[in-house]
Protein backbone atom coordinates (compact mmCIF):
# COMPACT_ATOMS: atom_id res chain seq x y z
CA UNK A 1 0.00 0.00 0.00
CA UNK A 2 1.38 3.40 -0.89
CA UNK A 3 2.18 5.72 2.03
CA UNK A 4 -0.54 8.27 1.31
CA UNK A 5 -3.07 5.49 0.85
CA UNK A 6 -1.94 4.09 4.20
CA UNK A 7 -2.56 7.41 5.91
CA UNK A 8 -5.88 7.85 4.16
CA UNK A 9 -6.89 4.37 5.22
CA UNK A 10 -5.91 5.11 8.81
CA UNK A 11 -8.01 8.25 8.75
CA UNK A 12 -10.91 6.43 7.19
CA UNK A 13 -11.02 3.68 9.79
CA UNK A 14 -10.50 5.96 12.74
CA UNK A 15 -6.82 5.56 13.42
CA UNK A 16 -6.64 1.80 13.63
CA UNK A 17 -3.11 0.64 14.35
CA UNK A 18 -0.86 1.05 11.37
CA UNK A 19 1.32 -1.82 10.26
CA UNK A 20 4.57 -0.25 11.37
CA UNK A 21 6.91 -0.19 14.35
CA UNK A 22 7.43 2.95 16.37
CA UNK A 23 10.17 4.07 18.71
CA UNK A 24 11.01 1.70 21.56
CA UNK A 25 9.83 3.61 24.62
CA UNK A 26 10.02 2.62 28.25
CA UNK A 27 6.68 1.08 29.14
CA UNK A 28 7.39 0.21 32.75
CA UNK A 29 10.17 -0.98 35.01
CA UNK A 30 10.80 -3.10 38.08
CA UNK A 31 11.56 -1.46 40.49
CA UNK A 32 9.06 1.16 39.32
CA UNK A 33 10.25 4.53 38.08
CA UNK A 34 10.66 6.86 41.05
CA UNK A 35 9.72 4.22 43.63
CA UNK A 36 11.26 3.41 47.00
CA UNK A 37 11.57 -0.26 47.84
CA UNK A 38 12.38 -1.81 51.21
CA UNK A 39 14.72 -4.58 50.05
CA UNK A 40 17.36 -4.40 47.36
CA UNK A 41 16.43 -6.10 44.07
CA UNK A 42 18.82 -8.57 42.45
CA UNK A 43 18.05 -7.32 38.98
CA UNK A 44 16.44 -4.42 37.18
CA UNK A 45 13.81 -5.20 34.56
CA UNK A 46 12.87 -2.76 31.83
CA UNK A 47 9.97 -3.33 29.43
CA UNK A 48 9.75 -1.35 26.22
CA UNK A 49 6.91 -0.70 23.84
CA UNK A 50 8.70 -2.18 20.82
CA UNK A 51 11.14 -5.00 20.12
CA UNK A 52 14.81 -4.17 20.58
CA UNK A 53 18.01 -4.87 18.72
CA UNK A 54 19.86 -6.72 21.53
CA UNK A 55 23.35 -5.84 20.34
CA UNK A 56 22.60 -2.10 20.45
CA UNK A 57 20.44 -1.92 23.59
CA UNK A 58 21.89 -1.36 27.01
CA UNK A 59 21.24 0.04 30.47
CA UNK A 60 23.27 0.71 33.57
CA UNK A 61 22.65 1.69 37.17
CA UNK A 62 24.79 4.09 39.18
CA UNK A 63 24.72 4.95 42.86
CA UNK A 64 24.69 8.47 44.31
CA UNK A 65 28.48 8.65 44.04
CA UNK A 66 28.35 7.82 40.35
CA UNK A 67 29.76 4.31 40.63
CA UNK A 68 28.31 1.63 38.38
CA UNK A 69 26.47 -1.00 40.42
CA UNK A 70 25.07 -3.06 37.58
CA UNK A 71 26.30 -5.80 35.29
CA UNK A 72 25.86 -6.24 31.56
CA UNK A 73 22.31 -5.73 30.37
CA UNK A 74 20.78 -8.65 28.49
CA UNK A 75 17.84 -8.46 26.13
CA UNK A 76 15.26 -11.20 26.53
CA UNK A 77 15.38 -12.77 23.09
CA UNK A 78 12.11 -14.65 23.48
CA UNK A 79 10.14 -11.56 24.32
CA UNK A 80 12.17 -8.99 22.45
CA UNK A 81 10.91 -6.01 24.41
CA UNK A 82 12.62 -6.67 27.75
CA UNK A 83 16.01 -5.75 29.15
CA UNK A 84 17.39 -7.50 32.26
CA UNK A 85 20.14 -5.77 34.22
CA UNK A 86 21.87 -7.72 37.04
CA UNK A 87 22.58 -5.64 40.14
CA UNK A 88 25.24 -5.83 42.83
CA UNK A 89 24.09 -5.86 46.45
CA UNK A 90 22.57 -2.40 46.84
CA UNK A 91 22.79 -0.65 50.21
CA UNK A 92 20.09 1.92 51.03
CA UNK A 93 20.33 4.91 48.75
CA UNK A 94 19.13 6.44 45.51
CA UNK A 95 20.12 4.89 42.18
CA UNK A 96 20.01 6.31 38.69
CA UNK A 97 19.10 4.12 35.75
CA UNK A 98 20.24 5.18 32.28
CA UNK A 99 19.02 3.24 29.28
CA UNK A 100 19.80 3.53 25.61
CA UNK A 101 18.14 1.22 23.11
CA UNK A 102 17.70 0.66 19.42
CA UNK A 103 14.34 -0.53 18.17
CA UNK A 104 14.04 -3.00 15.32
CA UNK A 105 12.96 -0.14 13.05
CA UNK A 106 16.37 1.51 13.76
CA UNK A 107 15.14 4.36 15.97
CA UNK A 108 17.39 5.21 18.90
CA UNK A 109 15.82 6.18 22.20
CA UNK A 110 17.28 6.95 25.56
CA UNK A 111 16.16 7.95 29.00
CA UNK A 112 16.88 7.89 32.68
CA UNK A 113 15.10 7.64 36.00
CA UNK A 114 15.80 6.95 39.64
CA UNK A 115 14.63 4.51 42.30
CA UNK A 116 15.56 4.23 45.95
CA UNK A 117 16.33 1.43 48.35
CA UNK A 118 15.59 2.13 51.96
CA UNK A 119 13.11 2.04 54.78
CA UNK B 1 -8.45 56.24 8.87
CA UNK B 2 -11.69 54.51 9.67
CA UNK B 3 -12.17 51.90 12.34
CA UNK B 4 -13.27 49.54 9.59
CA UNK B 5 -9.76 49.46 8.11
CA UNK B 6 -8.21 48.98 11.53
CA UNK B 7 -10.50 46.09 12.30
CA UNK B 8 -9.95 44.52 8.89
CA UNK B 9 -6.19 44.61 9.31
CA UNK B 10 -6.23 43.31 12.84
CA UNK B 11 -8.69 40.59 12.00
CA UNK B 12 -6.44 39.54 9.15
CA UNK B 13 -3.60 39.20 11.62
CA UNK B 14 -5.76 37.21 14.00
CA UNK B 15 -6.87 34.94 11.18
CA UNK B 16 -3.27 34.42 10.11
CA UNK B 17 -2.42 33.33 13.63
CA UNK B 18 -5.20 30.78 13.64
CA UNK B 19 -4.73 29.55 10.10
CA UNK B 20 -1.01 28.88 10.23
CA UNK B 21 -0.88 25.12 10.79
CA UNK B 22 2.91 24.69 10.73
CA UNK B 23 3.79 22.51 13.69
CA UNK B 24 6.12 19.64 14.43
CA UNK B 25 7.41 17.49 17.28
CA UNK B 26 10.89 17.19 18.72
CA UNK B 27 12.81 14.73 20.91
CA UNK B 28 15.60 15.95 23.17
CA UNK B 29 16.95 13.40 25.63
CA UNK B 30 14.20 12.37 28.01
CA UNK B 31 11.88 14.99 26.57
CA UNK B 32 9.40 14.79 23.73
CA UNK B 33 8.01 18.15 22.70
CA UNK B 34 4.68 17.38 21.03
CA UNK B 35 3.42 19.17 17.95
CA UNK B 36 1.54 22.15 19.33
CA UNK B 37 -1.64 23.30 17.62
CA UNK B 38 -1.24 27.06 17.34
CA UNK B 39 2.42 27.94 17.63
CA UNK B 40 5.23 26.00 16.03
CA UNK B 41 7.51 23.98 18.27
CA UNK B 42 11.29 23.92 17.77
CA UNK B 43 11.24 20.53 16.09
CA UNK B 44 12.45 19.35 12.71
CA UNK B 45 10.70 16.13 11.71
CA UNK B 46 8.87 14.14 9.06
CA UNK B 47 5.23 14.54 9.90
CA UNK B 48 1.73 15.24 8.72
CA UNK B 49 -0.99 17.27 10.39
CA UNK B 50 -4.27 16.29 8.80
CA UNK B 51 -6.62 17.78 9.54
CA UNK B 52 -6.41 20.82 11.76
CA UNK B 53 -9.90 22.20 12.26
CA UNK B 54 -10.62 25.55 13.92
CA UNK B 55 -14.03 27.11 14.54
CA UNK B 56 -14.29 30.56 16.06
CA UNK B 57 -15.86 34.00 15.66
CA UNK B 58 -13.73 36.62 13.97
CA UNK B 59 -12.90 40.06 15.33
CA UNK B 60 -14.57 41.71 12.33
CA UNK B 61 -17.30 44.28 12.81
CA UNK B 62 -19.80 42.67 12.52
CA UNK B 63 -18.27 39.44 13.75
CA UNK B 64 -18.74 36.27 11.70
CA UNK B 65 -18.24 32.59 12.40
CA UNK B 66 -15.22 31.13 10.59
CA UNK B 67 -14.27 27.53 9.92
CA UNK B 68 -10.68 26.71 8.93
CA UNK B 69 -9.59 23.27 7.78
CA UNK B 70 -5.88 22.96 7.19
CA UNK B 71 -3.08 20.50 6.76
CA UNK B 72 0.67 20.50 6.91
CA UNK B 73 3.24 18.17 5.43
CA UNK B 74 6.79 18.48 6.70
CA UNK B 75 9.73 16.72 5.09
CA UNK B 76 13.28 16.54 6.39
CA UNK B 77 15.88 17.21 3.77
CA UNK B 78 18.72 16.50 6.19
CA UNK B 79 18.63 15.46 9.85
CA UNK B 80 18.41 19.13 10.89
CA UNK B 81 16.68 20.85 7.98
CA UNK B 82 13.06 20.50 6.87
CA UNK B 83 10.58 22.08 4.50
CA UNK B 84 6.85 22.16 5.14
CA UNK B 85 3.79 23.08 3.10
CA UNK B 86 0.55 24.28 4.65
CA UNK B 87 -2.70 24.84 2.76
CA UNK B 88 -5.82 26.11 4.57
CA UNK B 89 -9.43 26.11 3.40
CA UNK B 90 -11.73 28.69 5.00
CA UNK B 91 -15.49 29.02 5.18
CA UNK B 92 -16.91 32.32 6.39
CA UNK B 93 -20.51 32.22 7.53
CA UNK B 94 -22.81 35.22 6.96
CA UNK B 95 -22.39 38.10 7.63
CA UNK B 96 -18.78 37.38 6.70
CA UNK B 97 -17.27 37.75 3.24
CA UNK B 98 -17.18 40.74 0.91
CA UNK B 99 -20.96 40.77 0.32
CA UNK B 100 -22.05 39.76 3.80
CA UNK B 101 -23.47 36.42 2.67
CA UNK B 102 -20.46 34.27 3.54
CA UNK B 103 -17.61 32.99 1.43
CA UNK B 104 -15.37 29.98 0.96
CA UNK B 105 -11.92 29.41 -0.44
CA UNK B 106 -8.29 28.73 0.25
CA UNK B 107 -5.98 30.98 2.22
CA UNK B 108 -2.56 31.69 0.77
CA UNK B 109 -0.29 28.67 0.66
CA UNK B 110 2.48 28.75 3.25
CA UNK B 111 5.94 27.25 3.07
CA UNK B 112 8.31 27.02 6.02
CA UNK B 113 12.03 26.28 5.96
CA UNK B 114 13.40 25.31 9.36
CA UNK B 115 16.89 24.49 10.59
CA UNK B 116 17.73 23.04 13.99
CA UNK B 117 20.63 25.06 15.36
CA UNK B 118 21.30 23.48 18.72
CA UNK B 119 20.20 20.57 20.83
CA UNK B 120 21.34 19.67 24.37
CA UNK B 121 19.89 16.40 25.60
CA UNK B 122 21.08 16.73 29.20
CA UNK B 123 19.29 20.04 29.64
CA UNK B 124 16.39 19.20 27.32
CA UNK B 125 17.02 22.35 25.30
CA UNK B 126 16.63 22.89 21.57
CA UNK B 127 16.75 25.97 19.36
CA UNK B 128 15.89 26.40 15.69
CA UNK B 129 15.50 29.14 13.12
CA UNK B 130 13.16 29.27 10.18
CA UNK B 131 11.63 31.29 7.39
CA UNK B 132 7.89 31.18 6.74
CA UNK B 133 6.64 32.42 3.40
CA UNK B 134 2.98 33.17 2.77
CA UNK B 135 2.65 33.23 -0.98
CA UNK B 136 0.56 36.29 -1.84
CA UNK B 137 -2.18 35.85 -4.41
CA UNK B 138 -2.29 32.07 -4.09
CA UNK B 139 -5.51 32.18 -2.06
CA UNK B 140 -8.99 33.66 -2.39
CA UNK B 141 -9.42 37.32 -1.49
CA UNK B 142 -13.05 36.65 -0.52
CA UNK B 143 -11.81 34.85 2.60
CA UNK B 144 -9.15 37.43 3.39
CA UNK B 145 -6.13 36.00 1.57
CA UNK B 146 -3.67 38.78 0.91
CA UNK B 147 -2.32 39.67 -2.50
CA UNK B 148 1.05 40.36 -0.86
CA UNK B 149 3.69 37.79 -0.13
CA UNK B 150 4.82 37.88 3.51
CA UNK B 151 8.20 36.70 4.76
CA UNK B 152 8.50 35.80 8.45
CA UNK B 153 11.94 34.89 9.79
CA UNK B 154 11.36 33.14 13.09
CA UNK B 155 13.35 31.80 16.04
CA UNK B 156 12.08 28.82 18.06
CA UNK B 157 13.12 27.28 21.35
CA UNK B 158 12.10 24.47 23.69
CA UNK B 159 13.22 23.82 27.25
CA UNK B 160 12.26 20.95 29.52
CA UNK B 161 12.58 21.31 33.27
CA UNK B 162 13.93 17.82 33.92
CA UNK B 163 17.30 19.24 35.00
CA UNK B 164 15.87 21.10 37.98
CA UNK B 165 17.18 19.94 41.38
CA UNK B 166 15.96 16.63 42.78
CA UNK B 167 14.06 18.57 45.44
CA UNK B 168 11.82 19.88 42.63
CA UNK B 169 10.85 16.62 40.95
CA UNK B 170 7.24 17.82 40.88
CA UNK B 171 8.34 20.37 38.27
CA UNK B 172 10.37 18.03 36.07
CA UNK B 173 7.47 17.15 33.72
CA UNK B 174 6.98 20.83 32.81
CA UNK B 175 8.36 22.27 29.59
CA UNK B 176 8.25 25.63 27.87
CA UNK B 177 8.39 26.29 24.14
CA UNK B 178 8.27 29.58 22.30
CA UNK B 179 8.68 31.40 19.04
CA UNK B 180 9.37 34.96 17.92
CA UNK B 181 8.97 36.01 14.30
CA UNK B 182 8.98 39.23 12.33
CA UNK B 183 6.48 39.31 9.45
CA UNK B 184 7.62 41.48 6.54
CA UNK B 185 5.14 42.09 3.69
CA UNK B 186 6.57 42.35 0.19
CA UNK B 187 5.05 45.80 -0.28
CA UNK B 188 4.80 48.61 2.25
CA UNK B 189 1.42 49.86 1.01
CA UNK B 190 -1.60 48.78 -0.98
CA UNK B 191 -3.36 51.41 -3.09
CA UNK B 192 -6.92 50.90 -4.29
CA UNK B 193 -9.06 53.14 -6.50
CA UNK B 194 -12.83 53.20 -6.16
CA UNK B 195 -14.14 52.57 -9.72
CA UNK B 196 -17.24 54.70 -9.13
CA UNK B 197 -15.94 57.71 -7.26
CA UNK B 198 -12.32 57.55 -8.32
CA UNK B 199 -11.26 57.94 -4.70
CA UNK B 200 -7.81 56.62 -3.93
CA UNK B 201 -7.30 54.69 -0.71
CA UNK B 202 -3.91 53.79 0.65
CA UNK B 203 -3.52 51.08 3.24
CA UNK B 204 -0.11 50.65 4.79
CA UNK B 205 1.00 47.08 5.39
CA UNK B 206 2.58 46.85 8.82
CA UNK B 207 5.54 44.77 9.85
CA UNK B 208 4.32 42.51 12.60
CA UNK B 209 5.96 40.79 15.55
CA UNK B 210 4.50 37.27 15.70
CA UNK B 211 5.18 35.69 19.05
CA UNK B 212 3.89 32.95 21.27
CA UNK B 213 4.65 30.27 23.81
CA UNK B 214 3.36 27.04 25.30
CA UNK B 215 3.60 25.68 28.84
CA UNK B 216 3.23 21.89 28.97
CA UNK B 217 2.96 19.24 31.66
CA UNK B 218 3.94 15.85 30.24
CA UNK B 219 2.36 12.83 31.90
CA UNK B 220 4.42 10.52 29.63
CA UNK B 221 7.50 12.20 31.07
CA UNK B 222 6.14 11.78 34.60
CA UNK B 223 5.70 8.05 34.09
CA UNK B 224 8.96 7.23 32.34
CA UNK B 225 11.40 9.65 33.98
CA UNK B 226 10.03 10.89 37.32
CA UNK B 227 7.55 8.58 39.03
CA UNK B 228 5.33 5.78 37.76
CA UNK B 229 2.42 6.36 40.11
CA UNK B 230 0.12 3.81 38.50
CA UNK B 231 -2.15 6.15 36.58
CA UNK B 232 -4.47 4.63 33.96
CA UNK B 233 -2.74 4.00 30.65
CA UNK B 234 -4.85 6.58 28.82
CA UNK B 235 -3.85 9.29 31.30
CA UNK B 236 -0.18 8.40 30.90
CA UNK B 237 -0.42 9.53 27.27
CA UNK B 238 -1.76 13.03 27.98
CA UNK B 239 0.03 16.36 27.86
CA UNK B 240 -2.12 19.19 29.25
CA UNK B 241 -0.89 22.54 27.99
CA UNK B 242 -1.63 26.20 27.50
CA UNK B 243 -0.62 27.90 24.29
CA UNK B 244 -0.58 31.63 23.66
CA UNK B 245 -0.16 33.22 20.24
CA UNK B 246 0.01 36.94 19.51
CA UNK B 247 0.64 39.42 16.70
CA UNK B 248 1.79 42.97 17.35
CA UNK B 249 2.20 45.51 14.52
CA UNK B 250 5.46 47.30 15.20
CA UNK B 251 6.27 49.45 12.17
CA UNK B 252 4.49 51.07 9.21
CA UNK B 253 1.43 51.09 11.45
CA UNK B 254 -0.27 54.35 10.42
CA UNK B 255 -3.39 52.55 9.14
CA UNK B 256 -3.21 49.30 11.09
CA UNK B 257 -2.57 50.64 14.56
CA UNK B 258 -0.36 48.80 17.03
CA UNK B 259 -2.94 46.78 18.91
CA UNK B 260 -1.84 43.24 19.83
CA UNK B 261 -4.22 40.49 18.81
CA UNK B 262 -4.17 36.80 19.62
CA UNK B 263 -5.59 33.98 21.65
CA UNK B 264 -4.77 31.99 24.77
CA UNK B 265 -5.48 28.30 24.29
CA UNK B 266 -5.80 25.81 27.14
CA UNK B 267 -6.08 22.22 25.98
CA UNK B 268 -4.68 18.72 25.97
CA UNK B 269 -2.74 16.48 23.59
CA UNK B 270 -2.97 12.68 23.55
CA UNK B 271 0.37 11.22 22.42
CA UNK B 272 0.22 7.80 20.80
CA UNK B 273 2.92 5.69 19.20
CA UNK B 274 2.47 6.98 15.70
CA UNK B 275 0.08 9.90 16.03
CA UNK B 276 -1.24 12.49 18.41
CA UNK B 277 -4.63 14.13 18.83
CA UNK B 278 -5.01 17.57 20.34
CA UNK B 279 -7.88 19.87 21.20
CA UNK B 280 -7.80 23.38 22.64
CA UNK B 281 -10.17 26.20 23.46
CA UNK B 282 -9.32 29.51 21.79
CA UNK B 283 -9.85 32.47 24.10
CA UNK B 284 -9.45 35.82 22.32
CA UNK B 285 -7.51 38.42 24.29
CA UNK B 286 -9.62 41.35 23.06
CA UNK B 287 -12.54 42.29 20.81
CA UNK B 288 -10.29 42.56 17.75
CA UNK B 289 -9.10 38.98 18.24
CA UNK B 290 -12.56 37.46 18.26
CA UNK B 291 -15.92 37.76 19.92
CA UNK B 292 -16.32 34.32 21.44
CA UNK B 293 -14.37 31.31 22.64
CA UNK B 294 -13.47 29.10 19.69
CA UNK B 295 -12.13 25.59 19.43
CA UNK B 296 -9.28 23.97 17.51
CA UNK B 297 -8.52 20.29 17.05
CA UNK B 298 -5.81 18.40 15.23
CA UNK B 299 -4.75 14.90 14.23
CA UNK B 300 -1.02 14.67 13.71
CA UNK B 301 0.99 11.74 12.32
CA UNK B 302 4.62 10.94 13.10
CA UNK B 303 5.76 9.85 9.67
CA UNK B 304 9.18 8.87 10.99
CA UNK B 305 7.42 6.23 13.10
CA UNK B 306 4.90 5.13 10.49
CA UNK B 307 7.41 4.87 7.64
CA UNK B 308 10.81 4.61 9.34
CA UNK B 309 12.57 3.24 6.28
CA UNK B 310 11.06 5.35 3.53
CA UNK B 311 8.90 8.46 3.79
CA UNK B 312 9.94 9.09 7.38
CA UNK B 313 13.67 9.40 6.76
CA UNK B 314 15.59 12.51 5.74
CA UNK B 315 16.38 12.66 2.05
CA UNK B 316 20.09 12.93 2.83
CA UNK B 317 21.20 11.10 5.98
CA UNK B 318 23.32 8.11 6.90
CA UNK B 319 22.57 8.13 10.61
CA UNK B 320 20.06 6.09 12.54
CA UNK B 321 16.98 8.09 13.42
CA UNK B 322 16.90 9.74 16.80
CA UNK B 323 14.14 8.63 19.09
CA UNK B 324 11.25 9.64 21.25
CA UNK B 325 11.91 8.19 24.68
CA UNK B 326 8.61 8.63 26.44
CA UNK B 327 5.53 6.40 26.28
Amino acid sequence: MKPLCKIAAALAVGLLPLAAQAHAMLDHASPRVGSTIASAPKELLLWFTEKLEPAFSTAEVRNAQGAVVSGKAQADRSDGTELRVPLKALPPGTYTVTWRVLSVDTHRTQGSFTFSVGP
Amino acid sequence: MSNRYVYAGLCGLAAALVCNPARSHEIVGNRMFPATLVIDDPGVADELSLPTVALYRTGDDPSAKELDISGEYSKRITEDFAVSFSPTWTHLYAPGGPNGVGASGFQNLETTFKYRLFKNEEHEFVASVGLNIEWGGSGAQDVGADSLTTYTPTAYFGKGFGDLPASMTWAHPFALTGQVGYAIPSSSATVTVDPDSGDVDTEFNPRVLVWGASLQYSLPYLKSAVADVGLPDFVNHLIPLVEASFATPVSNTSTSGTLTTGTINPGVIYVGKEFQIGVEAMIPINRQSGTNVGVIGQIHFYLDDIFPNSLGRPLFSNSIASGRPNP
